[in-house]
């Protein structure tokens, strides 16, 4: 099988795109009004994810209760049709569990959590295709389910991939590119350069570590200008209703 | 399938490609997602639009502009050229020829469609693309929304590829010729397709073939013969032959699958070309493939598909000779299933299956060493596939015997071509200069073996010269060893200084460069370097001196070729491609351009050089004390050649600092050398001459066995130390990635022949195997009292039985693998040789990276890339031995021209119809026919003895066995048929 030119002597990725471009970045907030107190849906190219947000709500378990703060709880739930093969994955998965470990991580610290003392926030994902950049699509997902839902948060969390390929830093990996290159995802708090999120499950070179992040930030703060149209034009829409 | 398509607020329009895979045997859909552009530039200097277009790289660069303003001109109209698929498939050569096709643009279709069907073409036209030499050009017109086409339905894929390159001709002819440049720039397409061509001229566009385009260029004539044969088949030859038709590719990947088909790479036998064998991991012996029938048009090194024949047709390996002899047929004689062969294609399956554990059984009996029949008993098979050719350009000669003398006309005629390659076929080719050609070596290229055809067809490429002419032969030999030999390309020589040969280490070792701080300043050393007498490029120094504690300092200091090479640049590249100098009698092949080479890198003496050092403190009995790597600066104080060396230090007159630091190094290399026969390095021989050229004529004069002296191997123990050393270090540094050198341990069976024939010819003598001291000791013990030379023939012979010692990255093995079987060190690597190998400038940034002197590069942390290199330099370090021993060998033949004599010669194998003789004197090993040495058919062999009884030709009984010493006349004769001059051996 010959290799694939992942980043073709012209400057061009297997899909494209240039290094430094987004795929294409869709959402909506409010999908679910009635099952849930927030709900998102979220397109990064080919990855389709729905996030729903129930709480703040007395929880059902004295051990889930926390005097000082909010508890959060992540369930992650990925389709068996989400990828090319059908393959079915247990929800204690490594992997999975993982994943939902960095996602509870993440947003403990990014919801003002004391200010809903004794509450359950329970934030269910749900990934109906998966095409790389998986955990930066639940995480975009989850945030403008927060959002929707009405929790304090202390800004958006924006999170993209962006990986290396030979001395290229390249932005938004699909599948492809994921499965040979080194990448981390990243999510970065509102218009700053901190970041809630790093990611990083393979070695890359330290010396080239400072250009990816760069261009991650970038890439991020690129999600949450997206992001923040689609929270602005809905809450437009919805003053106008009222 | 076309989908909706979505604009995207960065100006990208968004589609999906879909396509249906199949993985396993199940169809799966997949969706991809396609972004189109509107910011594709031309690449053309005529163009005034695009250049606001240009979006620059991650490193800042920008794309170079290529496409020439004023481009050639095609009756009397400038012109761009638009390549098919197929033009590159069948004519890389003519692109990458230096007479026509400048200015191409390669449609990123015709490059995806090439890469598919060749990845080798598809790596040339990369390189012609990134060489910037011919201005090609790759359009991404799949990602250009003017260019993308979506695929009608109905429509075939080829259709609609097709379709999409012809789109990007009407665009560029648009782009460029619409209120854009101000000359009119005309644009080919040209195109071998029919269909093609008539769906494109209806559309307007200017399309030509590529016989009628070469035809219209001003050099026609000459380029007309390098075009390819492929769509005019030799028609006339049709028929003459029937091979079996190539199984369907559906069916060789499911039988391949149920183990009923085997994959391997096919290699033919050297002495008999009707014979090859396909190693296949199922089986413990390799798959035999007997006859031309069986082997189905394959060629040597070709990755086959084999099947296995019935049981009764498995048989012993032929001990017969056959070389391919006259033009006629050449078909096996003992191939007498012609019939049977035929009916095989209806066996299911599922009989072939349990052929296949039959065959597993036999060869599991037969190891176990059951009866004799058994042992020899292989298991045959028939080539019903073949995925992936070797062909590449071949050297040859046309056999007189296929030009009729009395053809005058300059019609083109068709003739064959005998390749200097003994294992493989005559090629069928087509020119109308073949009686010009008569007597001249030539390059061609295979196109295509069909199964109606008794001989594959091909193309002639070029002439390089008279038969016999030096120049000729030595670039035939570089060609057939693959071995890159075009002066460096001008992108590989820019990358060297701009000083040239002024360039000097700075004198203010302070100024600034942060990197030059880190340098040790070594220039108060006394080094000095000894190498073979004129040498030019010196990569290696020494230095030593006793320390007050009454340890020695001893010091390495490498050429600090890294220093000029650094990663990812085209000099590189250059030198990773190559891999390795190549040596020559008369000539040297450089890895790295001379400036570097023999110059700037070189550690010349009473000049500043940069180095890269290893200095050891070591005690008497030379234990290592302490180690240190350092690059440094250094002053080396004397040249030395080996001689000059070796009589300086044994010159007791002679008592300064430099002579006394020599004996130093002399002194602790024996020490090093004794500890290393002790733990059991292994001594072999190899039947090494030297051919020493007159040097004014630059003829061969004499050949010489080549002499070792006590400094070679004061050189040679202290860059081993180096090595050793080094490799530790960088082990430690990059556990994954080192690059590393193993010699494995010879398998058994490689001995199993060599210690028949020692137990049966010479009582009893036996070579152990458990490990590299029991070998070495028992290679000592192999000594006949009546002959001086039988230890060094073992030894050469044993030699021959070892494993090939390879590079490779340490995450490849486990570190009990690591081991260098013949040196008895647990981790080696090459460090010393920067200047002519690829591995030691590796090997220099890595330990520089440990040192942390700079940062490693990239390619050298991944385990992919660093396969890849590893790859590629083994196979380069192989064929650069290759060629080395074969222009030896020629130039041997030359010399025995004028010194036929009679010689002592040993026999070294046994034929049941010819015995090969090894004449040390001249490291020449010959075969002897039975035709030659007496009567055929009294002749017996005795198997079990390795004898050979015959009547010679004086009607004397006479019998020779392996090891025999005897006399040969040693004659030089010309090959006619394949333009080789051999030494042949006529017994005495």
């Amino acid at each position: 099988m010959p290799r694939l030119e992942l980043y073709s002597p012209e400057g061009l990725r297997v899909d494209g795109r240039r290094w430094n471009e987004l795929r294409r970045f869709e959402c909506k907030i409010n999908t679910h009004p009635n099952s849930s107190d927030g709900s998102s849906y979220v397109e990064q190219g080919n990855s389709k994810i729905i996030c729903m947000v129930q709480g703040p709500m007395e929880p059902k378990l004295r051990s889930q209760m926390d005097v000082n703060k909010a508890n959060i709880e992540v369930s992650i739930s990925i389709a068996h049709f989400s990828t090319f093969h059908r393959k079915k994955r247990s929800k204690n998965e490594k992997r999975i569990v993982e994943l939902k470990t960095a996602i509870e991580n993440t947003f403990e610290n990014s919801i003002i959590s004391h200010l809903y003392p004794r509450t359950f926030i329970q934030i269910n994902i749900q990934v109906l295709a998966q095409d790389g950049g998986l955990l930066a699509g639940m995480a975009n997902a989850a945030t403008l389910a927060l959002i929707d839902a009405g929790i304090a948060m202390y800004d958006y969390v924006s999170c993209v991939s962006a990986g290396l390929y030979d001395q290229y830093p390249l932005l938004d990996l699909n599948t492809l590119e994921e499965n040979d290159m080194s990448y981390l995802t990243i999510g970065v708090i509102g218009k700053s350069e901190k970041l809630a999120l790093l990611m990083l499950e393979n070695k890359m070179p330290l010396d080239k570590l400072e250009p990816v992040l760069g261009l991650a930030i970038a890439g991020g703060h690129r999600v949450r200008e997206l992001m923040d149209e689609e929270v602005r034009s809905h809450g437009k829409h919805r003053s106008q209703r009222q | 399938m076309p989908s909706d398509k979505k604009r995207l607020s960065s100006g990208l329009t968004v589609t999906s490609k879909v396509f249906v895979m199949s993985r396993n045997g199940s169809a799966t859909k997949v969706v991809r997602e396609h972004y189109l552009r509107d910011d594709i530039v031309c690449y053309s200097t005529a163009c005034n639009k695009c250049a606001e277009l240009i979006k620059e790289n991650p490193d800042g660069q920008i794309p170079n502009i290529q496409l020439s303003d004023v481009p050639a001109k095609l009756q009397n109209e400038r012109h761009y050229i638009v390549v098919d698929t197929n033009i590159v498939l069948s004519a890389i050569d003519l692109l990458e020829n230096t007479e026509c096709f400048y200015d191409v643009i390669i449609p990123q279709t015709v490059l995806d469609e090439v890469k598919n069907k060749s990845f080798p073409i598809y790596q040339r036209l990369r390189s012609l693309v990134k060489a910037e030499e011919k201005r090609f050009v790759v359009f991404h017109n799949e990602f250009h929304e003017g260019t993308y086409v979506t695929r009608k339905h109905g429509e075939s894929m080829n259709d609609r590829n097709d379709r999409a390159i012809r789109k990007v001709v009407s665009w560029y002819d648009n782009h460029i010729n619409h209120d854009n440049s101000i000359e009119k720039i005309n644009l080919v397409f040209v195109c071998n397709d029919k269909d093609c061509r008539k769906k494109a001229e209806a559309e307007g566009i200017y399309t030509k073939s590529l016989v009628d385009y070469v035809e219209m260029l001003p050099k026609a004539d000459y380029l007309r013969e390098l075009v390819s044969n492929d769509n005019q088949t030799f028609t006339e030859f049709q028929n003459e032959a029937k091979y079996q038709e190539y199984y369907s590719e559906a069916r060789i990947m499911a039988g391949v699958k149920n183990k009923s088909l085997f994959k391997g790479i096919l290699n033919i036998s050297r002495y008999n070309f009707l014979q090859g064998t396909v190693q296949v991991p199922d089986f413990k012996k390799p798959l035999l493939v007997v006859g031309t029938k069986n082997l189905n048009r394959a060629f040597n090194s070709d990755l086959v598909v084999v099947e296995l024949l019935p049981q009764d047709k498995w048989r012993s390996p032929s001990s017969t000779i056959v070389e391919e002899g006259s033009i006629d047929d050449y078909d096996n004689p003992d191939d007498d299933d012609d019939g049977a062969t035929a009916s095989n294609g209806i066996i299911p399956d599922k009989e072939r299956i349990l052929l296949a554990q039959e065959a597993t059984k036999a060869i599991t009996l037969a190891s176990s060493g059951n009866t004799d029949v058994e042992h020899k008993l292989q298991p045959t098979a028939k080539v019903v596939g073949v995925i992936r050719r070797s062909w590449r350009y071949y050297v040859g000669q046309i056999a007189p015997t296929s030009v009729s003398a009395d053809d005058n006309g300059n019609a083109s005629r068709a003739c064959f071509v005998v390749l200097m390659d003994t294992v493989l076929p005559k090629i069928r080719i087509r020119t109308r200069r073949a009686k010009e050609l008569l007597g001249k070596r030539i390059v061609i290229s295979v196109d295509s073996w069909e199964a109606t055809s008794k001989y594959p067809s091909g193309h002639f490429v070029r002439s390089l010269g008279d038969i016999e002419s030096t120049e000729a032969e030595t670039e035939a030999l570089l060609l057939e060893h693959d071995v890159e030999y075009r002066p460096f390309a001008t992108n590989v020589l820019n990358c060297l200084p701009k000083e040239g040969d002024k360039w000097k280490v700075p004198e203010n070792l302070d100024n600034g460069d942060e990197q030059l701080k880190k340098r040790k300043d070594l220039r108060g050393e006394l080094v000095c370097s000894i190498d073979p007498p004129n040498c030019v490029d010196i990569d290696d120094a020494l230095h030593a001196k006793p320390l007050p504690n009454g340890n020695f300092q001893v010091g390495v200091h490498i050429a600090d070729v890294t220093h000029f090479v650094k990663a990812n640049t085209a000099l590189d590249d250059e030198g990773a491609s190559r891999g390795t100098s190549v040596y020559l009698v008369d000539r040297r092949i450089d890895m790295l351009p001379l400036l570097l080479g023999t110059n700037l890198c070189s550690l010349n003496p009473y000049i500043d050089r940069y180095a890269f050092s290893v200095i050891w403190e070591v005690d008497k009995d030379a234990n290592i004390v302490s180690v240190e790597f350092t690059k440094s600066i250094i002053r080396s104080r004397e040249a030395f050649s080996y001689e000059a060396a070796q009589k300086r230090i044994d010159d007791k007159s002679q008592n300064d600092e430099l002579t006394k630091s020599m004996r130093i190094l002399l002194n602790l290399s024996k020490k090093l050398k004794q500890k290393r026969l002790n733990n059991g390095a292994l001594n072999l021989a190899s039947p090494e001459v030297k051919v020493h050229m007159d040097s004014e004529t630059s003829d061969p004069g004499e050949v010489e066995i080549k002499q070792l002296l006590e400094t070679n191997s004061l050189v040679e123990e202290f860059m081993l130390f180096a090595n050793i050393s080094v490799a530790r270090k960088i082990y430690d540094s990059y556990p994954q990635t080192a690059m590393l050198r193993r010699h494995a341990p010879p398998p058994a069976s490689n001995f199993e022949q060599l210690n028949d024939m020692l137990s049966v010819r010479k009582n009893g003598m036996h070579i152990s195997l458990e490990n590299s001291k029991a070998l070495a000791d028992s290679l000592d013990n192999c000594i006949d009292p009546k002959d001086e030379y039988f230890n060094t023939l073992v030894r050469i012979m044993s030699t021959r039985c070892m494993m090939a010692a390879e590079y490779f990255p340490s995450g490849f093995f486990g570190y009990s693998d690591f081991k260098h079987y013949g040196l008895a060190v647990d981790i080696y690597t090459h460090f010393t040789s920067p200047i002519r190998r690829y591995c030691d400038i590796v090997v220099h940034r890595q330990l520089a990276g440990a040192i942390g002197y700079e940062d490693l590069a990239q390619s050298h942390r991944d385990k992919n890339k660093m396969e890849f290199i590893v790859k590629n330099i083994n196979k380069r370090h192989r064929n650069a031995q290759f060629a080395g021993r074969a222009s030896i060998e020629y130039y041997v033949g030359q010399v025995m021209k004028s010194n036929e004599s009679i010689q002592e010669g040993y026999v070294i194998k046994c034929f049941n119809n010819g015995i090969v003789v090894l004449v040390p004197k001249f490291g020449i090993e010959g075969l002897i026919r039975l035709e030659d040495l007496g009567d055929t058919d009294s002749a017996i062999y005795d198997e079990d003895k390795f004898e050979l009884h015959f009547n010679d030709l004086h009607k004397n009984k006479r019998t020779i066995g392996v090891f025999d010493k005897v006399k040969v006349e040693i004659k030089s004769i010309k090959d006619e048929i394949s333009g080789k001059r051999k030494a042949q051996l006529i017994l005495q």
